[in-house]
């Protein structure tokens, strides 16, 4: 035990003080609430950069069952992970006090927000299998509220719809689990995987099924096809904070789902070469592809931000599946730099929608006459995600590309990049275009009406925090890629 | 000799005079006697029993007159004989006292000592089936209770009854018929009456091989001839009205004794007159089993959608009869004994329902209608009591007869193995599921409660068990036969079988 | 404790319950202090025998040739007497309050009394013969409390029950014939009875007699194609449908399949033969069928009712499988469902009580007014779902783990239809707690002013259910492991 309380603590804070805050019959005020908030939200992060300060500690709770240990593990991926959770859910979170103000029952918002947070913890210091799983459903379960927080029926329908798909990849993952029960050696996360060769020798079939099933399990989250449908529905549906944490942070989760399963229990030499790579390949392809398409035609702002989500995740899934260090760093420095850029996006288009009440992209001429400071922001990170050195999405891109060079893999070393470079164009012609016809409304524009709207600083700092993130990470990235690039090579 | 084994002898004379001497008596005397007569016989049917079963014998034949063996007439007796004295007496009076307070509304006043004449005639018939060793005196005795049975039927004087006992006067005197052809074809062939000589020559015509259509025809022509007699599925249409609509008693004598005394001669036939292994050889024993197959289900199937009490239990009498030939059908010795064993079980259990539905039906407003009986098994407590028992015994609920009897077939069925065991394992399963379906349907019924408004509106009133605790008394033993039928099968199935083994 | 023991745990109930009626109490009140002080009293004794009972067989009344009523303790004795003693008074409990409103509550506690009795029976049956007897007994004794309400649609609802338990009891007992004449002995032995040199040439005969005995014992455990009886059974009042046809009853029929197929028949026999995937096919069907009808249904009670159908035959694909391993699955599952089933019945109940409606659609916006009602159900709701620390996750996990264990493709499909299943009850479950908490903008707030949790002797029971959930949840080792030795025949 020892130091590795603290994971205990930064676990069950937040959801201790979610719990109370949706146990409470009802604040005196609304200081009182955001103060109990501030406080559950700041002492967790506390917590966690204390963890992340000590580094690599476990923490063995108790079994369920037999092999179904509830085990907590720090290691320098969860660590990453963290990181971000902790960057992130604290400014959403500061930007949600004023943006939730306009809507009822912002008590429920908050008690579950500090809820998911300390599920999203528990996930990245996970130390094995089935108390991940745990959390993961936890999180699908928690999380649903923040998505159909306004009730309508469109809210609760969209917001069943992504439980269910959750659920369907949680199980799918289960079935894995199952089988991984049999055929590994622990299901403890081990760098280089655990399988046990002596049992699997003769399954190999069976296991590659398996772990197709776990990737397109922990896919869902991660919005890849063919089980992406929810996440247009979910994300612009969800109150702009939320959406922002959804985007950013919880389909990150599917993702370290696959990173977890594929490089810390299959191990990527048994998956390399194999038709589930190549599948696996395909599929990321194809959603990076599509949804940068989709998203170009999508006129409501949100939505249009929701199908570019579901294009970035596929880079980072498809830099993984490339199976080569390269390529995971740069899936790595992506998971990173997408958190930051598309949260801040979110929380932009949530302030233009709070401010302005507009929701489609074709009312959103001149906005940045109204809104200079915000547009400034999501201009930049624009260009950070879509790539245009030296913000931030460059670097990962770059490493993607190179890495997928350096494969050496039949057609896809060289249709990789291409489709990552299409797809980048893509973003640009769904992004910018808002930017430019925000500053430059043309001269039919109506200057006479023009009022400034930028939002409080409560709303405006954690945008311009995340934006300077966006580009100040592409700028000094050397300690990130060195941390990274010394845990890729753990894992091959 | 000892002197019980004049019993037999003993309990036909004393039902035959009792008949006789109630000719002159007025209708109280005669049911005294009559129940007297009854008991008296049980009673020493009981001690023969016991002292067959301390006897090392077996079984003893009795000469009826002066002439010996291959001329004149004899009585047999064993245990399994014994048995069935034993059991049809008790079963006997306790449907006549179950069903006397009906009586007099029933039966003319006038008539009513002509009743009890017709039922010392029908006991004295049935013991001489029992007892006789002569397959000619069988056959005349097969008439006298033909006869009784039908003035059993027609004594209760509406159209119906005059039609019923019409209808099974003919299909009876056709069985009668066929019955006797068989008989004379069997004297042609073997020169014999009497059963144990008839055997030896069989044997004798078997081995060598002459006859061979001729007896064919014989054994098809008896076995139809009784199957009628007893009801068996396709000839069974006189049975639901001659049940459903004679007096209580008699519904109950008839479905429990008559139609069994044809069906023990029947055994009787196979055993001591051509023998099990010519029987088991010869195709009719198929046929027997296909109709036996299709009584169970077809039977069960019309009780099912009777809509009146007790047709509905008339038709569950010809679903049982059709276990009993089943039983046969399979022409095995486990086969038979089970048999046997449903006999008994139906004796106790078919006349308990009959006499216990008359309860229900009296606390009904005497409408016999399906749904006019709801809530009876409330307004008529041990009525209710001895019909759920019955219809737990016939669905077959371990600690009940019926259950014994069921495992007993299903175990013969098993054991037998020949392509005969599908069907039969399958038709037991499902004929015991269609007997759920009428019976429980029955006892829900009866237990489900009236409202006390439509109660009062059609005048249904209760009646308490001490309104009629004759009644009452035979409800409870009644039910306690059954249950020790169920509980204390094993000495009984041991005496079926040791009886069976004699008969050989 | 001496074998008689198990006489006065059977017949205690029973009398008990029978005596209800004849005791002259005068208020309602002793009448519960009674029969809950008869339960209690029943569940100590069970509780006695089944930690120092006697281990050898006790026969009472001896009928032809080996045919007895007997009784012994052994490992599955222990798993059901065990659980349906624990559960029992709770119910019970659960019963005074929600009856407390009906009419002729002696006779419906009567018999709810004997039910007991004849479960107890039932796990304490040493051989095929005295469990087909109290299996009956058992169908009677309950087929009044279904019938309580006395509504038409309660009259039929019985007769269906009783015409489909009669008639699996009928092909179930063809079964036991055929053992009675292949077999060496009726008593149960893990491994089977089958007499090697009888069996020789009519091993395909005796595959399809188990079809049958299977099917009919089936009907109990709600096995597809005879399944309906259950949720029209719903009919009755939610006491009986909480224990009865979410425990003691169904699970009979699933104690009655375990005897079967490990205790009589014997699994050297049946695996690998055709039957086998037959049987495991229609539980693998069944789970994702009931599954499927309960998201159609919007009456609650029916809802967790073909729930109930899909659950069980989880339990049969554990038994299915026919390993220890998938016995001690399917033992877990038995366990872990009796449990959270009958927390969300009860649940169910206490809603229908409260608010005198019947369907998910009047839940809206009642979890905030009945928060211990519709926390509990929501929790039971996650743990059939298999949410992983609840007692779901923990009986899924070892069915699985049997499944992938005995390398059967087809049980890898059965893993498969677990979880195609698992996700319906989430969609079945969940919704119910959406309605509940997060009713749709605008609902009907009038409608629910007055609703309110009941009162402690129904929560009580519930809130028992709900911590017993999460703790099977969170440390099932010991229970596993007990489960480990039963299906090692340690026991």
């Amino acid at each position: 035990m020892g130091q590795s309380v603290l994971i205990l603590f930064a676990i069950f804070v937040p959801i201790l003080f979610g719990v109370c805050i949706l146990a409470k019959p009802g604040f005196k005020t609304r200081k009182s609430l955001i103060a109990t908030a501030t406080v559950g939200l700041v002492v967790t992060t506390i917590l966690s950069f204390a963890i992340l300060y000590i580094g690599d500690m476990q923490l063995e709770l108790f079994a369920i069952g037999e092999n179904m240990n509830i085990y907590f593990h720090a290691d320098k991926m969860g660590c990453i992970f963290m990181t971000i959770v902790t960057i992130v859910l604290p400014l959403v979170g500061i930007y949600a006090f004023e943006y939730m103000g306009h809507y009822e029952q912002e008590q429920r918002f908050f008690g579950f927000y500090l809820m998911v947070y300390g599920v999203l913890l528990a996930l990245s210091y996970a130390g094995n299998i089935v108390t991940f799983y745990l959390f993961y459903e936890m999180m699908s379960i928690f999380s649903m509220p923040l998505v159909f927080h306004f009730r309508t029926k469109e809210a609760v329908m969209a917001g069943l719809k992504y439980l269910f798909y959750s659920l369907t990849g949680a199980y799918c993952v289960l079935f894995g689990i199952y089988f991984l029960n049999q055929y590994t050696t622990t299901l403890d996360f081990t760098a280089g995987g655990t399988l046990d060769m002596s049992k699997v020798a003769g399954n190999e079939g069976l296991l590659l099924i398996v772990a197709m099933c776990m990737i397109v399990g922990f896919g869902v989250k991660a919005g890849m096809i063919p089980l992406h449908a929810w996440l247009p529905n979910a994300h612009p549906i969800a109150p702009a904070p939320a959406s922002a944490a959804l985007s950013s942070i919880i389909v990150k989760m599917g993702v370290f789902g696959v990173m977890r399963v594929v490089y810390y229990l299959f191990g990527a030499e048994f998956l390399r070469g194999t038709w589930v790579q190549y599948t696996w390949i395909t599929l990321t392809l194809i959603t990076v592809f599509l949804g940068s398409m989709l998203a170009y035609r999508e006129k409501v702002f949100k939505k249009r931000l929701a199908y570019s989500t579901v294009s970035q995740v596929s880079y980072i899934l498809f830099g993984m599946a490339l199976l080569h260090p390269q390529a995971l760093t740069g899936s790595l420095l992506h998971i990173l730099f997408h958190a930051v850029i598309k949260s801040a996006l979110f929380m932009s288009a949530g302030a233009i929608i709070y401010k302005c009440g507009v929701e489609r992209v074709d009312e959103m001429r001149g906005i940045g006459k109204k809104m200079p400071k915000i547009m400034w922001c999501y201009t930049l990170c624009s260009l950070a995600l879509i790539g245009i050195p030296p913000a931030s999405g460059f670097i990962s891109k770059w490493y993607l590309a190179t890495g997928s060079l350096a494969t050496e893999l039949p057609v896809i070393s060289w249709l990789g990049p291409v489709i990552l470079l299409i797809s980048a164009l893509l973003t640009a012609g769904y992004l910018l275009p808002i930017a430019i016809d925000g500053f430059f409304p043309g001269p039919e524009f109506d200057y006479a009406n023009l009022e400034k709207k930028d939002p409080t600083k409560q709303m405006l700092v954690p945008i311009m925090i995340l934006a300077a993130l966006a580009v100040l990470l592409g700028v000094f990235p050397n300690s990130f890629v060195d941390y990274m690039g010394e845990l890729v090579q753990l894992l091959f | 000799m000892a002197f019980v084994q004049n019993v037999p002898f003993f309990s036909i004379m004393i039902s035959m005079f009792a008949g006789i001497v109630s000719s002159i008596l007025p209708a109280k005397a005669a049911r005294r006697l009559n129940i007297a007569a009854t008991v008296v016989i049980g009673a020493m049917s009981a001690w023969l029993l016991v002292f067959m079963l301390q006897s090392d014998i077996g079984y003893y034949t009795y000469m009826m007159g002066h002439f010996p063996a291959p001329w004149g007439n004899e009585i047999r007796a064993g245990v399994l004989e014994a048995l069935m004295a034993l059991v049809f007496c008790i079963v006997m009076v306790l449907s006549l006292m179950g069903g006397l307070h009906k009586l007099d509304e029933e039966v003319e006043p006038s008539k009513e000592n002509l009743y009890y004449i017709l039922v010392d005639l029908l006991l004295g018939s049935l013991l001489a089936l029992i007892y006789t060793n002569d397959i000619f005196t069988a056959y005349v005795f097969v008439e006298i209770n033909t006869l009784a049975a039908c003035g059993l039927i027609a004594i209760r004087q509406i159209g119906r009854t005059f039609e019923a006992a019409v209808r099974y006067m003919i299909m009876s005197l056709l069985g009668s018929g066929l019955l006797l052809m068989g008989i004379c074809m069997l004297y042609d062939m073997t020169g014999h009456l009497l059963m144990s000589n008839m055997k030896e020559s069989i044997a004798v015509i078997m081995e060598e091989g002459t006859y061979a259509v001729p007896m064919l025809v014989t054994i098809g022509l008896i076995v139809v001839g009784l199957a009628i007699k007893s009801a068996l599925f396709p000839f069974h249409a006189w049975l639901p009205d001659a049940y459903g609509y004679s007096t209580v008693s008699s519904a109950a004598m008839l479905s429990s004794l008559v139609s069994k005394g044809y069906i023990f001669l029947l055994v009787k036939i196979f055993y001591r007159v051509i023998g099990l292994e010519y029987i088991a050889d010869s195709k009719v024993l198929n046929i027997i089993f296909w109709f036996a197959i299709c009584g169970m289900i077809f039977g069960s199937m019309n009780a099912i959608w009777e809509k009146d009490i007790r047709r509905m239990i008339a038709f569950s009498s010809v679903a049982q009869i059709g276990y009993i030939y089943m039983g046969f059908g399979l022409g095995t010795e486990a086969g038979i004994t089970a048999s046997v064993f449903h006999m008994l079980m139906h004796s106790a259990t078919k006349s308990l329902l009959f006499i216990s539905a008359i309860g229900l039906t009296d606390a009904s407003g005497y409408k016999r209608d399906f749904f006019e009986v709801t809530g009876a098994g409330y307004r008529n407590k041990i009525a209710g009591a001895g019909f759920l028992v019955g219809s737990v015994s016939m669905v077959g609920v371990p600690m009940f007869a019926g259950f014994v009897s069921k495992l007993l077939f299903a175990e013969a069925a098993v054991a037998d193995a020949s392509w005969r065991m599908f069907p039969a394992i399958i038709v037991l399963a499902i004929s015991t599921i269609l007997n759920a379906v009428y019976f429980m349907k029955t006892v829900l019924r009866i237990y489900t409660p009236m409202p006390v408004e439509e109660e009062q509106a059609k005048g249904y009133v209760c009646i308490p068990w001490k309104q009629n605790k004759v009644y009452a008394v035979v409800i409870v033993l009644f039910i306690v036969l059954n249950v020790v039928l169920g509980c204390n099968s094993k000495p009984i199935i041991m005496m079926i079988e040791e009886g069976l083994r004699n008969f050989m | 404790m001496n074998q008689y023991w198990i006489l006065v745990a059977i017949l205690l109930p029973i009398v008990g319950g029978i005596s209800v009626r004849f005791l002259p109490y005068k208020k309602t009140w002793e009448m519960y202090v009674f029969l809950e002080a008869i339960m209690i009293t029943t569940s100590l004794i069970v509780w006695g025998l089944i930690l120092g009972g006697p281990t050898e067989v006790f026969h009472v009344v001896h009928f032809f040739n080996d045919l007895s009523i007997s009784f012994k303790i052994d490992g599955m004795t222990m798993v059901f007497a065990g659980l349906v003693s624990i559960l029992w008074p709770l119910a019970t409990l659960y019963g005074f309050e929600y009856m407390e409103q009906h009419d002729r509550q002696e006779t419906f506690f009567m018999f709810y009394s004997i039910a007991y009795g004849v479960t107890l029976g039932i796990a304490f049956a040493s051989d095929m013969l005295s469990m087909y007897f109290f299996y009956e007994l058992l169908t009677l004794s309950t087929v009044p409390l279904v019938m309580h309400t006395l509504k038409r649609e309660a009259i039929l609802a019985s007769r269906k029950y009783l015409y489909y338990s009669l008639g699996g009891a009928a092909f179930a007992l063809m079964g036991m014939v055929f053992l009675m004449v292949y077999g060496d002995t009726l008593e149960f032995t893990l491994g089977g009875v089958l007499s090697a040199d009888k069996v020789v040439g009519h091993e395909n005969m005796l595959l399809w007699i188990y079809l049958f005995a299977f099917l009919g014992f089936g009907v109990k455990a709600a096995i597809f194609p005879v399944s309906e009886w259950l949720p029209t059974a719903g009919v009755a009042p939610t006491p009986v449908t909480a224990l009865l046809h979410a425990v003691a009853v169904v699970k009979a029929g699933v104690f009655a399949i375990i005897r079967l197929t490990y205790y009589s028949f014997g699994t050297e026999f049946l695996r690998g033969s055709w039957v086998q995937n037959v049987v495991m096919a229609l539980a693998m069907f069944t789970a994702v069928y009931g599954c499927s009808r309960a998201v159609k249904e919007s009456h609650i009670k029916r809802r967790l009712a073909y729930s109930t159908v899909s659950n069980l035959s989880y339990i049969i694909f554990g038994v299915t499988i026919m390993t220890p391993m998938g016995l001690v699955g399917a033992l877990c599952h038995l366990v872990c469902h009796a449990v959270m089933k009958i927390c969300s019945f009860m649940c169910a109940g206490a809603f229908m009580h409260q608010t005198g409606k019947k369907y998910v659609f009047d839940m809206d916006g009642l979890g905030w007014k009945m928060p211990i009602v519709f926390c509990t159900l929501t929790l039971s709701g996650m743990g059939l779902m298999g949410v992983p620390g609840l007692a779901g996750f923990v009986s899924k996990w070892n069915l699985a783990a049997a499944a992938v264990d005995s390398k059967n493709p087809m049980a890898y499909f059965g893993v498969v239809c677990l979880l195609i299943s698992a996700l319906l009850t989430a969609i079945y479950m969940i919704s119910i707690a959406m309605r509940a908490f997060f009713p749709p903008w605008g609902f009907d707030r009038e409608a629910i002013a007055g609703s309110t949790d009941p009162g402690w002797k129904m929560c009580l029971p519930i809130m028992l259910c709900a911590l017993f959930t999460i703790l099977l949840g969170l440390f099932s080792s010991p229970l596993v492991d007990f489960f480990r030795d039963v299906a090692a025949g340690i026991y």
